[in-house]
């Protein structure tokens, strides 16, 4: 039953943090227009008064895009440039956002002031970027062991059979997607814990993150499944909706803009539902810890 | 007495054997040249050995010295072949995986031993590690009419590392495997000034130039391996461990075999023409794809070119063990390419297969010199490649076909040109070995498929079919030249549009075939002046004047075109304006620039030059047209999306 009590209460706290929700969206939303405005503005200076943006109306046609020559070629680092610095730019603000959001979802703050969102977010700043580092560092090690290598062993081996080397991968790739939510497990954990203990450090936050993840694994994991369910259904929606929605006019374009940005707040919601569960499982989990000391000193 | 009795016997064992028809009912070319093998495949030391009975007859009015032989295999001896030199890399150090063959005798109808006049020559480089060309001086030079026979024993070793030809554990693809006839070219014939043996080494990038022969094979192999050949098979005999497989092959230019347990064989028909597919048993689910490709091709070649002659074609998905065998043609045998799993949408291993299909026409029944004109066999193939899949897989979608991405093959063709930055290194008419700096592959391929597009924008699709329809029915079964093409497209448009395009089609050519130019054409202003009454003392002031009823909203609009690149060609011009009027104009395209200009109560809105896009060869669509009203709506679409796209990617990567 801590499944579902876990899973409503931090639905409830989500529901209580929206304004934090927000204010993160609001974050986002400007760090990757700083990104996005120049691109625009310089795909629309290379394609000036010409009408072949007409052959854009049914999606992205490469020969558009390469008949702009040189200026493709800009156009194209400036992206891949653009999106490396927003990653990196974005794993900060992540890391500060999220101290804030791992604040605001506990039972004891539930109104938040957008000042002491970014106090929260300040305070456990530091930390919670070491954690994301090391957790994101683990995840890329995982990755490399079980997706990287076993790909360049059967693909550099001249004997194995293509339908070998496909399930192979499909082996491979099922076992990182399965280990996925444990890693998930172990940086949630590990921030809750640290949000609701200030004085603990970034290293004894990830061995309590350990510790949570595998005290109560099976309930923890069922949970966080149901929760990347919830954020994979999401994902289909958005997939389903926004690629092939090709509005022609200002005003289509502007109601894309209204529904792309609503559905990632949705996204959002979800994700910090996933924070506020795991932090309810936690504070059971502590809760069952003192039960059973409480006993035993009795 | 006896040897003259040895004689007849011989040679009625070899005409006996060649010339009766099996496959077709009457022979489809010359049949200069023709071969009867029967070999054995060693599966330990990895070798094909045997005996060789082949033919050439001498259909020219000279005197001829001597015969010269292909020994592709000799390209796998060394890393020091002028086939690797080109491509770089190595065969390799080990016995295993060198390939090589070698002449164990070699005699003339007489008996005589030729090895003492066997010469290993190379006319292209000079390469004296090379010796993938035999001449070999006969003892009494051919004279006209004469059929000189040799009879060969030979022994193939197969390369490890397989470049069309090769092994791989049990896999074999057995191609470029036998001493095989150079062309015999007398005076006049393609570009020949006098008499003389087109027979050149073996290339990284170019493979055939034969005569069109008949094949009678016997092979020999293990009985567990399923066997596909470009033949028709005449008989299978078991015994014990070994069997024994017989194959007549008709007009074909090369014979070529694959041998593997592994494979499944599928069975289907088009018209009267018998399809067999060989491919990995794990890659069944695909089996269905690559049949209704290949009857995509056959329909549609058969119905804009000619008929498919054959009442057999066999092709082969090779395995990944044997990838390197993939992508080739032999005619009546062709190789796909494909893998366990490729997504529905993704149309390569059906574009392979049309392609490799399509040499069956462009090389294989029109055998030019693909060492000499690559374009001509290259780039023709694809060319038709290019319609086919736009056809049968969707006009924008014929090589990727997603709800989020489509992709026409004859685009991928027009961006691999465009964004070439060596698109004007070189002309189109090299050697296939003479295109630097690797330009080989756009060059014969794509830019020469891209302006025949352009060609076909020209002078029309039914008038190209017609043209290609005239070149089968010309050149099918010999060997076309270049020139040669182009006299038919002279001819056919002649006929076809009078003097509409001038004399000849020469000036297009010379452009694009010959010519390193690029086409770039330009709407650089749409000028809309609000016309000014007369001032000052003219005399034309009253009649102008009056010719108006109003000149308040009367307009001098201008649509400014230019002409950027080198290549002239005549397009369209298509002018809209705001009271909705449209002129459709026509530029010869010659001068630098030109200006369209109209007096009226409208003003233009947008100019579009080439406005259904049929000058495939024009490097920047961009420029082709001009608005004074442009929609920003689908860049500030793309603009949208790309955000979300970010912000999902943000969100779901970071923790
Ligand atoms: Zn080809």
């Amino acid at each position: 039953m801590k499944i579902s009590g876990s899973l409503r209460s931090g639905f409830m706290w989500t529901l209580n943090a929206k304004n934090s929700i927000l204010i993160v969206w609001f974050c986002i939303f400007i760090l990757v227009l700083v990104f996005v405005f120049p691109l625009r503005r310089s795909l629309t200076t290379a394609f000036g008064a010409s009408m072949i943006t007409g052959k854009l109306a049914d999606g992205i046609n490469i020969e558009a895009f390469t008949d702009l020559g040189p200026a493709f070629k800009s156009i194209m680092s400036f992206f891949t440039a653009g999106l490396m610095f927003t990653f990196l730019a974005g794993f900060l603000l992540n890391s500060f956002l999220t101290a804030g959001l791992f604040g605001n979802v506990r039972k004891d703050s539930v109104k938040c002031s957008s000042s002491e969102f970014f106090g929260m977010c300040a305070g456990n700043f530091g930390a919670f970027l070491l954690i994301s580092l090391l957790i994101t560092l683990i995840i890329g090690i995982a990755f490399l062991f079980i997706i990287v290598v076993p790909a360049a062993i059967v693909s550099l081996s001249e004997t194995v059979s293509d339908k070998s080397q496909f399930v192979t991968m499909v082996i491979a790739g099922s076992v990182f997607l399965l280990l996925l939510p444990v890693m998930l497990l172990v940086a949630d954990y590990s921030r809750a814990f640290k949000a609701a203990n200030e004085d603990a450090s970034a290293f004894s936050a990830i061995g309590k993150g350990f510790s949570f993840a595998f005290s109560n694994f099976r309930e923890s994991y069922m949970m966080m499944l149901l929760l990347i369910l919830a954020q994979v259904i999401l994902g289909v929606i958005v997939m389903l909706l926004l690629p092939g929605w090709r509005p022609v006019t200002g005003g289509g374009v502007f109601l894309l803009l209204i529904v792309s940005q609503l559905l990632f707040i949705l996204r959002l919601f979800l994700k910090t539902w996933r924070y506020a569960s795991v932090t309810s499982m936690m504070n059971e989990i502590e809760a069952g810890n003192t039960r059973t000391i409480d006993k035993m000193e009795l | 007495m006896k040897i003259r009795l040895v004689l007849i016997i011989i040679l009625s064992n070899v005409f006996l054997s060649l010339y009766p028809q099996i496959v077709n009912l009457k022979p489809l070319s010359e049949r200069i040249t023709g071969y009867k093998l029967d070999v054995r495949l060693n599966p330990d030391k990895k070798t094909v050995t045997g005996d060789m009975q082949a033919f050439w007859v001498n259909r020219s009015a000279d005197t001829v010295p001597d015969i010269r032989l292909h020994l592709y295999m000799n390209a796998f001896r060394s890393n020091r072949t002028t086939m690797y030199r080109e491509m770089g890399g190595s065969p390799g150090n080990d016995e295993k995986d060198l390939g090589w063959i070698e002449i164990n005798s070699f005699s003339d109808k007489n008996g005589a031993d030729l090895i003492p006049r066997m010469q290993y020559i190379s006319p292209d480089d000079g390469n004296r590690d090379d010796r993938t060309v035999l001449r070999v001086l006969l003892p009494q030079p051919a004279m006209p009419g004469d059929t000189v026979i040799i009879n060969v024993n030979f022994e193939t070793k197969l390369p490890s590392r397989i470049r069309r030809t090769g092994y791989s554990g049990d896999f074999y693809f057995v191609a470029q495997w036998f001493p095989k006839f150079g062309v015999y070219e007398p005076a006049g014939m393609r570009y020949a000034s006098k008499g003389g043996w087109n027979c050149h080494q073996f290339h990284a990038t170019s493979e055939f130039y034969s005569n069109h022969s008949v094949y009678d094979v016997r092979i020999t192999l293990p009985a567990s391996h399923v066997v596909g050949s470009g033949g028709m098979l005449i008989s299978e005999k078991a015994d014990g461990n070994m069997k024994t497989v017989t194959y007549r092959a008709e007009d074909i230019v090369d014979f070529a075999w694959t041998a593997w347990p592994g494979y499944a064989v599928f069975n289907d028909k088009w018209k009267n023409v018998n399809i067999t597919l060989l491919m990995p048993k794990d890659r069944v689910k695909q089996a269905g794809r690559q049949l209704s490709s290949v009857k995509h091709a056959l329909e549609y070649l058969d119905m804009n070119v000619g008929p498919y002659p054959w009442p057999h074609l066999t092709f082969v998905d090779p395995p990944n063990i044997g990838a390197g065998a993939g992508g080739m043609e032999y005619t009546t045998l062709f190789t796909s390419s494909s893998s366990y799993f490729v997504p529905p949408f993704f149309h390569m291993p059906e574009m392979v297969t049309v392609h490799e299909f399509g040499h069956a026409y462009f090389m294989g029944m029109l055998a030019s010199n693909e060492f000499e004109e690559p374009w001509l066999d290259e780039g023709v193939n694809s060319y038709w490649e290019e319609k086919i899949m736009d056809t049968y897989y969707g006009n924008n979608s014929g090589l990727i076909d997603h709800r989020f991405l489509k992709f026409s093959d004859v685009s991928s063709a027009r961006v691999s040109y465009v964004t070439s930055p060596s698109r004007q290194l070189v002309s189109n008419n090299e050697y296939s070995w003479n295109y630097p700096h690797g330009t080989y592959g756009m060059m014969s391929y794509q830019k020469t498929a891209i302006w025949l597009h352009t060609l076909e924008g020209i002078i029309g699709t039914e008038t190209m079919n017609n043209v290609f329809r005239e070149y089968y029915r010309r050149w099918a079964f010999k060997h076309p030249s270049g020139r040669d093409f182009i006299n038919v497209v002279n001819d056919v448009v002649r006929k076809e549009h009078g003097q509409e395009f001038g004399p000849d089609m020469n000036w297009f050519f010379d452009q694009t075939l010959y010519g390193t130019g690029i086409c770039d054409y330009k709407v650089s202003g749409i000028v809309n002046s609000k016309y000014s009454k007369p001032e000052g003392k003219t005399d034309t002031a009253d009649a102008e004047v009056r010719a108006w009823s109003s000149t308040d909203s009367l307009y001098i609009s201008k649509a400014q075109l230019e002409r950027v690149g080198e290549v002239k060609l005549p397009v369209d011009v298509l002018i809209h304006f705001d009271n909705g009027d449209e002129v459709l104009e026509r530029w010869d395209g010659k001068e630098r620039y030109k200006d369209f200009e109209y007096k009226g109560y409208k003003q233009i809105v947008w100019v579009k030059i080439d406005p259904e896009y049929k000058i495939k060869m024009d490097v920047d669509y961009v420029n082709n047209s001009m608005t004074t009203e442009p929609s920003k709506a689908p860049l500030h679409r793309i603009a949208n999306k790309i955000m979300t796209f970010t912000q999902f990617f943000l969100s779901i990567m970071l923790l």
